[in-house]
């Protein structure tokens, strides 16, 4: 049967990060979430397995360690994607891989493909990680498994051996066709993805999901990137909540604050 | 050593050029998209410039694997367009190469490259080192292009043609406003609910001698907007004076853009809306009430 893979991380969740006195930020503190634009191209995958009777599988390959404490996070991530429609999901963890750099992840993605004997006809994957925000594994990835590689498409359609998307640019569209087998990315606004029901979710919890380490997939490329410090950009605001007993006064407020601060001129 | 930058936009082969400069580098450039189209221009920046006509990611792709392999180039370095973002991921997945996107700064140590670079949607800065040979991708204008050096060589690539075949090309409004030019910028997001209720925000953009610019959901999907009006990571990165953001949540990838700001107000009906912790000033109210009183108030004191 044909298949589609669709790519789905774990990312760290920008939202709610905790920045140290010092201005450092611990990564090991920030929860795991499902990349927002991975969501979209879940529902992009589902639209089109159920459209072409393929089967569709997720790969997800954990970035962020330690595997102990994050296993919960990301096993979160790909239930979502079971519940959307995924059929089953492979699931790389191995701490000798974490924290991962796309060299590492995108050579892990084809090799527990390769492992598994599977080779999609498509692969699926967001236009960029709200982490990292790369744009770099779709790519990677293609040229490693010598696939057609489409970015940013906004619209796809699958037919007749071919992907036919229309690619979005910072100044223009361009409408492209290209032979399958091929790699995707997609945009946010390919489509407007709805949260799985509690009844998906409860039917994901019997999906199969194989996690797998490095041993196990014969050994993986070592991240070559060291991350020496990160730091968390201050947002020093003044949080000021302005308050009144009718809106006249708050924009009376508002107004008077803005020609103090000097940015309005009366 | 030899370092490649490759220019998509003319006004990029100065910027790459300064990048190199610290580096004690032979710098060569490969000048794709519209920066193929002045190669005359190109060539001031470095010693030898590759001129590629064409905007196909394959086709730089393939010129960058080759002269890559052929001229051993140790740096490939660029701006994150998502042309190049396509090519150059591409080059790194072939040559098995790091890659390190956003970046800021760029110094070489010994046999390895330190990028600072944008992370976790620019709420961060991350530091990190990775051996040569590498491909770094810096933000958009992130330095003052170099001055020129002279005329350097001209050689012409013939772009190699992919798999893949452009059925069509549409060209995007362009040049409505220049938004980073703006001292005061009124923000719109979801919260409004049709594109006709914008006229509210161009009413006080237009009372305060201001621009009005946007989530990307309001440019990208809804396209009640051009999209140079789109703020943010993946659109433009403002400095006003003043920003006025009204219906906007405050997502990481929205603020990143107008961190540089001097006074941010926010005005949205939730109160527990995130934009509330990264503004200066917080309204909380319906902007449907909100606007037209603000609105009237100020053309009171402003006598229009
Ligand atoms: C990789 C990536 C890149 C992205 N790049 C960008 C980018 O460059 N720029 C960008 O903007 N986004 C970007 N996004 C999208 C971003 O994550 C958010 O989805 C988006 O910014 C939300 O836009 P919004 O605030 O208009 O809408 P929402 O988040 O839907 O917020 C609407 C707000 O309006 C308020 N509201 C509703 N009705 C009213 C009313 N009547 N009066 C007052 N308030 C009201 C609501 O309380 C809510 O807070 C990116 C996302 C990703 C994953
Ligand atoms: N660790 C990962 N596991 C699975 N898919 C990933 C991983 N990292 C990135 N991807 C895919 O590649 C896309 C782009 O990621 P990035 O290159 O990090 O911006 C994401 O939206 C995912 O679809």
């Amino acid at each position: 049967m044909d298949v589609i893979a669709v790519l789905v991380k774990a990312s760290l969740n920008p939202d709610v990060i905790r920045v140290e006195p010092d201005g450092s930020i611990d990564v090991k503190s920030i929860p795991l979430k499902i990349s927002d634009i991975d969501r979209n191209a879940v529902e992009e995958a589902v639209r089109l397995k159920q459209k072409l009777g393929w089967k569709l599988i997720a790969v997800s390959v954990a970035t962020w360690g330690p595997i102990s404490a994050r296993m919960k996070d990301l096993k979160l991530a790909v239930q979502e994607a079971l519940a959307k429609g995924v059929d089953e999901a492979i699931v790389v963890a191995d701490d000798s891989i974490t924290p991962g750099d796309q060299l590492t992840t995108a050579h892990a993605i084809k090799t527990a493909l390769e492992r598994e004997g599977v080779r999609p006809k498509l692969i699926l994957a967001g236009e960029a990680t709200i982490d990292e925000v790369s744009s770099q594994v779709p790519g990677r990835l293609a040229a490693l498994l010598g696939y057609n590689y489409i970015s940013f498409a906004r619209r796809l359609e699958v037919e007749g051996g071919k992907v036919i998307a229309e690619r979005d640019l910072e100044d223009y569209v361009e409408v492209v066709e290209a032979p399958l087998p091929a790699v995707v990315s997609v945009t946010q606004e390919i489509n407007d993805p709805r949260p799985p029901t509690l009844l998906q979710i409860r039917r994901a919890a019997r999906k199969p999901v194989k996690t797998v380490t490095s041993s196990e997939l014969g050994g993986l490329e070592k991240p070559r990137r060291r991350i020496l410090e990160v730091r968390g950009i201050q947002v020093k605001r003044k949080q000021v909540i302005l308050e009144g007993d009718s809106l006249e006064e708050i924009a009376e407020k508002l107004i008077e604050a803005l020609v103090k601060e000097g940015v309005l001129r009366l | 050593m030899k370092v490649l930058g490759v220019a998509y936009e003319p006004r990029d082969a100065g910027e790459l050029l300064r990048a190199a400069s610290s580096l004690n580098a032979e710098f060569h450039i490969l000048a794709a998209g519209r920066a193929a189209e002045n190669a005359e221009e190109v060539s001031k920046y470095a010693s030898k410039a590759y001129i590629l006509k064409t905007k196909s990611p394959y086709s730089i792709f393939k010129a960058v694997e080759s002269l890559v392999k052929q001229e051993g180039y140790k740096l490939v370095i660029g701006e994150g367009y998502r042309n190049l973002r396509d090519a150059l991921s591409r080059v790194a997945g072939s040559l098995n190469m790091p890659m390190a996107t956003d970046a800021y700064s760029l110094e070489v140590s010994g046999e390895s490259v330190v990028v600072v670079r944008g992370f976790l949607s620019e709420r961060a800065r991350m530091k990190v080192e990775v051996p040569l040979p590498a491909i770094v991708l810096f933000t958009q204008r992130f330095t003052e292009p170099a001055e020129p050096l002279g005329h350097g060589s001209i050689v012409e690539l013939k772009p190699e043609e992919g798999p893949e075949r452009v059925v069509e090309v549409k060209p995007k409004a362009v040049g409505e406003v220049n938004l980073e030019e703006a001292e005061i910028i009124v923000g719109v997001g979801r919260g409004f609910r049709s594109k006709e209720d914008l006229k509210l925000a161009f009413e006080l953009a237009e009372l305060l001698g201001g621009q009005v610019g946007c989530t990307r959901p309001i440019a990208a999907d809804l396209k009640w907007l051009s999209e140079d009006r789109w703020i943010g990571i993946s659109g433009k990165r403002v400095s006003p004076k003043l920003y006025i953001a009204v219906g906007i949540s405050g997502s990481p990838q929205h603020m990143s853009g107008v961190q540089n700001a001097r006074i941010i107000v926010a005005v949205n009906k939730d109160k527990s809306a995130p934009i509330f912790k990264q503004a200066d000033y917080g309204v909380v109210a319906d902007l449907y009430q909100f606007l037209p009183v603000l609105i009237r108030k100020l053309r009171e004191k402003l006598g229009r």
